[in-house]
């Protein structure tokens, strides 16, 4: 593929200021949210020179933007700060939390394109018949479903009444060793390990939050899927197929080839906002993911696992839109050559 | 008026070469077209239209912006541009009645047996496919030739086409052609599979004269050598007349004349006709004395009128009252007009 490396080079070098931004806006946000660490911390018996101590301490006392500068300074070392929370390095917790989190969502969104995409399609190619019609409502409902009533819903459901998950805490059953950490995936590092009981117990887990994200984000997905491959088959080329005799079936395959860069756009969108926007299913699912991390975080004027959420969230959305670039290239000719 | 001019046309549609053994190549009979409006009368764009063309003939058809050329174009091979419906007609290609086929049938003709060029090719080719992709489709699908075959099939057209350096060409895609050469890929498409008929809807109206001139002339000797016919469809009447072995004039949605096209061009009959051919000439005079440019085209006409009246110089009273059946006035010439130029 000619073009293919300047064009991320020239991607590559939006990166660096991107994150510098995304920081500098979320640590001036996060600091102006009312509220004291070193207050917090102590505890309301505290002493005016306790307080005043810690936070000369934890560096309050300098002005908003050398705490910023300090800040990056440890940031370039690799040290995200320290949680007064969990009192653990942010790096360490958000190592762990973090892939919680990223397997919650990538199965969950793996299910809704497995949903969305075939949908759409077949909502779009029988427009006025009964499969359009359940795609419509479909995409009205999803839309109008709050995520976590749905979890509590699929709970009572699969959980109280049929008993055929577990209960829904955490990722994997207390009685079942997590199997050793390689990608942070417990399906995944079971599987690696060949250990098939860990396996089960953490598929079982996933079971219902999966569901859950998968039937609320297919909402989307199949909305965009359908309008952009209606659109497709209304257009000039699509007309010309029919015209030139070509089965309804490629000219519906055709349009939905021209129809993917919409279609990739919104799943990237999803995947992004996901990593924070699943913080009531975790909720719900006591899943311990970097979502609930952050919350608390935000809760207790935390400031540093706040920053090292969104930092290690914009990372990853980065990455996202850099893979979306390069499948962007390689499905449409026209694209950076 | 329906069967007046069914009974008039059907006897010697065929004009020259009725003599023809076989049935004709295409034979259109009642064809009509219509767009449900959202208020009021539904829209017609083609009226009871007849039309017989025999195998090897080339058929100029030439009319005006919106006298229903796409239309009739599109509904040849059933479908219309949306909203519109055929009401009624009988389409028969080599004495098929395509009326009587099914969509499925209908696909597989298509492409196939009656092909369709379109204009402004560069947005009709699929932007993601490669132009060699997009040829051997044709011949995958339709002769059901294996992939490897439909590629050398797809290159000999592209050299055929005459497409300059037709190997790199296969792999182009078509945002990376120029309108004469995509015009020629959608030639290359139409043709491919060897139809009995091709449509050629407005092909080379896009394109600069020299590569209008050389584009027809290849269309010409490909229709021919395939023992095909083609119905070619433009709104150039300066085409037709060195491309075309008949020529007629569409207007608002009917044929007005029909003729050989010597007989067309050094006879013309009616006066829309004249009108059309005194646009091209320098002769201020002659432009002023056939045209009323003050008047719209169908503006209005009561329903019994002839659709020409309001912009006709030579309107009388019997042609806002009667509307005129096409009449055989020679051997082969036909035109919609009580009363007809002289020759
Ligand atoms: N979507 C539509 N809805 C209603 N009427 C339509 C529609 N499309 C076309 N028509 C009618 O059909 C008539 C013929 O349109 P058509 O596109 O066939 O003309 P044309 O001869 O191909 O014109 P052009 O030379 O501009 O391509 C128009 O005058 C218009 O009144
Ligand atoms: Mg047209």
């Amino acid at each position: 593929m000619r073009g293919l490396l300047p064009f991320l080079g020239q991607r590559m070098l939006f990166i660096l200021p991107q994150l510098f931004g995304i920081l500098l806006v979320s640590f001036f946000l996060i600091k102006s949210i009312p509220g004291d660490p070193a207050v917090l911390m102590l505890g309301p018996t505290a002493t005016g020179d306790a307080v005043a101590a810690l936070r000369t301490k934890l560096g309050l006392d300098h002005a908003l933007p050398m705490q910023f500068w300090y800040f990056l300074v440890d940031l370039v070392h690799g040290d995200l700060g320290t949680s007064w929370q969990t009192t653990r390095p942010v790096l360490e917790d958000l190592l762990q939390r973090f892939p919680a989190t990223l397997e919650l969502v990538t199965f969950g969104l793996l299910l809704a394109i497995l949903v969305g995409v075939p949908f759409g399609v077949a909502s779009a190619s029988h427009e006025r018949g009964w499969l359009g019609r359940i795609a419509n409502a479909y995409g009205l409902t999803a839309g109008a479903l709050p995520d976590f009533w749905l979890a509590l819903v699929l709970i009572f459901v699969f959980y109280t009444i049929l008993q055929v998950v577990p209960a829904p805490l955490g990722r994997i059953d207390f009685a079942v060793l997590p199997p050793p950490t390689v990608t942070g995936f417990l399906t995944v590092d079971s599987l690696l390990a060949g250990d098939w009981a860990a396996f089960a117990s953490a598929a079982s887990h996933l079971c219902l939050p999966v569901l859950t994200l998968g039937l609320v984000n297919a909402g989307p997905i199949l909305k965009m899927t359908q309008s952009t491959v209606e659109r497709m088959l209304h257009s000039d080329y699509s007309r010309y197929e029919v015209l030139s005799g070509l089965p309804r079936g490629m000219v519906v395959r055709h349009a939905l080839r021209n129809a993917l860069p919409s279609i990739i756009t919104i799943i990237s969108v999803l995947y992004g906002y996901l990593l924070g926007g699943a913080v009531l299913v975790e909720i719900v699912f006591s899943w311990g993911g970097a979502g609930q991390y952050a919350v608390q975080g935000v809760l207790n004027s935390d400031i540093y696992p706040v920053l090292g959420f969104v930092l290690l969230s914009a990372i990853f959305s980065l990455f996202v839109y850099l893979a979306v670039d390069i499948l962007y290239f390689a499905i449409d000719p026209r694209i950076g050559r | 008026m329906l069967n007046s001019a069914a009974t008039d046309v059907s006897a010697a549609n065929g004009g020259t070469e009725a003599t023809a053994a076989g049935p004709p190549m295409l034979a259109v009979r009642g064809l009509t077209v219509e767009f449900a409006a959202m208020a009021g009368a539904a829209v017609t764009a083609v009226r009871d239209f007849d039309l017989t063309i025999q195998p090897g003939e080339i058929f100029g058809l030439v009319g005006e912006s919106g006298a229903g050329k796409t239309t009739l174009a599109r509904a040849l091979l059933r479908l219309p541009p949306e909203p519109g419906r055929i009401a009624a007609g009988e389409i028969r290609l080599a004495g098929r009645n395509l009326m009587e086929l099914n969509e499925t049938e209908m696909q597989r003709l298509r492409g196939r047996d009656l092909s369709m060029i379109v204009p402004n090719p560069r947005a009709e080719l699929n932007p993601l496919l490669t132009v060699g992709e997009q040829i051997a489709t044709m011949t995958r699908v339709h002769l059901r030739v294996p992939s490897r075959e439909a590629r050398r099939m797809a290159l000999d057209m592209l050299r055929a086409v005459q497409i300059p350096d037709p190997e790199r060409r296969m792999g182009a895609f078509p945002h990376e052609m120029s309108g004469g050469m995509a015009q020629r890929i959608v030639i290359a498409i139409a043709l491919i599979c060897s139809p009995k008929f091709i449509v050629s809807d407005d092909a080379t109206s896009g394109l600069d004269v020299t590569v209008q001139a050389q584009i027809l002339e290849l269309l010409r000797r490909l229709v021919l050598d395939r023992g095909s016919a083609m119905l070619f469809i433009t709104r150039d009447i300066g085409i037709t007349a060195h491309f075309c072995d008949r020529v007629a004039v569409m207007y608002d949605g009917e044929v007005m004349e029909l003729a050989a096209r010597e007989d067309f061009f050094f006879r013309p009959r009616h006066p829309y006709t004249v009108m059309l051919m005194a646009a091209f000439s320098h002769n201020q005079r002659l432009r002023r004395m056939w045209s009323r440019p003050e008047a719209l085209p169908g503006a209005a006409e009561p329903a019994g009128a002839c659709r020409y009246v309001a912009r006709c110089p030579l309107a009388q009273d019997r042609c806002r009252a009667e509307h005129p059946a096409l009449r055989e006035l020679a051997l082969g010439h036909f035109a919609r007009c009580h009363f007809p130029v002289r020759p």
